[in-house]
């Protein structure tokens, strides 16, 4: 049983509102969007970086494995909790999340909270090259799931997540604690964020 | 897991988001084109470089391919084809013309040679080279003189490679 809420975005072009949906799993139709969307949008962007001759270093930041590492890694969301947000038929964000780790803020340390371990907007939401997103508002879509999850869960809003380098202002902008890159090799010194029960009841009010 | 927010509310927060870059955990991260020993390769001259990604991307609309298929055909990513074909300061992974030469049944050595990945102490293949670069353009269809200048390269890759490689 899947459950769908209704959000709302904004288009990245015109500033006008965009209903959409936020729901509370990833399912084969993400991976097929991820396939045959993502992927070739991505490649897309690649081919226009190297067209306006933009140098490497200022290309999107990437990791040490391949796209076939990447992709059986996605299909293997299936198996975990996860969240995504369709717009306009198509998958505009994916995230998933783990119940099991411990908080390590000092405030809050060993407490159990939500871990985001995945979360990425489509290519064409994401802000590289300097052009606009379609979609605006895809990571606290998502980011709003994690936290309501938590607060569900019994964890009181606790979440945390390793940023990556470009989205790393996204989160201390959120309010998280921002405890510095991650000592674990298996990281790649991404920085660690948290946002504490304090933060998380601020975030999710209705003003 | 319902989340019951006003119109408003997640307006608010798209527009608080503005153009930020979102993501999160390894995962999130996009394998772009390795840039695998650019600084610890020597720059191999950029003629034979010019050539190497035309030679691929004429191979390629030879065997009536797209870019995704070539990458399927040979087991490689189409965005690191693409880079190929279309930046000529880019030198390919090792594996990549390894992949590429098994699909295009033409000699390693001297692709790795063309490719910027060994060292091409003839000046034979260079000069070569110039000539195929500068007659094949990269167009959408492959002319009759993009096909004989293929034709006469990919002979001169064979013929000359198990010899000169040594």
């Amino acid at each position: 049983m899947v459950d769908v809420s209704t959000i709302y975005l904004v288009d990245g072009a015109t500033g006008s509102e965009v209903r959409a949906e936020l729901r509370d799993s990833i399912e084969d139709a993400q991976l097929v969007d991820w396939q045959l969307k993502w992927r070739p949008a991505h490649d897309a962007l690649i081919r226009e970086l190297i067209q306006k001759g933009v140098s490497r270093q200022q290309w999107p930041q990437s990791s040490h494995w391949d796209w076939r590492r990447k992709a059986a890694q996605v299909q293997g969301l299936l198996a975990f909790r996860g969240f995504c947000v369709l717009a306009d038929g198509e998958t505009q964000g994916m995230a998933q999340v783990e119940l099991t780790k411990s908080a390590r803020a000092p405030v809050q340390a060993g407490k159990p909270i939500v871990y985001i371990e995945y979360l990425e907007a489509a290519p064409w939401n994401s802000p590289e090259l300097g052009r606009a997103p379609r979609y605006r508002g895809v990571g606290t879509a998502l980011l709003s799931a994690a936290i309501a999850l938590s607060v569900e869960e019994g964890f009181k809003g606790r979440i945390g997540l390793h940023s990556l380098p470009q989205a790393e202002d996204f989160y201390r902008r959120r309010g998280m604690v921002d405890l510095g890159p991650d000592p674990d090799p298996g990281h790649q010194h991404l920085r660690y964020f948290e946002m504490t029960a304090e933060q998380a009841r601020a975030f999710l009010t209705e003003e | 897991m319902r989340l019951e927010r006003s119109k408003e509310w997640w307006l608010a927060r798209a527009r608080q988001e503005g153009d930020a870059a979102v993501g999160a955990g390894l995962l999130a991260a996009n394998p772009a084109v390795e840039q695998h020993g650019l600084e610890a390769q020597p720059a191999p001259a950029e003629e034979t470089r010019i050539a190497f990604g035309r030679f691929v991307n004429l191979m390629r609309r030879r065997r009536g391919y797209s870019v995704e298929q070539l990458a399927e055909a040979a087991c490689l990513e189409a965005s690191e084809l693409l880079v190929i074909e279309e930046d000529r300061h880019y030198v390919p992974q090792l594996r990549t013309v390894f992949e590429l030469a098994r699909t295009f049944e033409v000699p390693q050595q001297r692709l790795l040679q063309l490719a910027g990945l060994a060292v091409a102490n003839d000046d034979g293949l260079r000069k070569e080279a110039v000539r195929f670069a500068a007659r094949s353009e990269s167009m959408q269809r492959l002319t009759s003189e993009e096909s004989s200048a293929l034709e006469a390269f990919v002979a001169v890759l064979s013929e000359q490679g198990p010899k000169r490689a040594r």
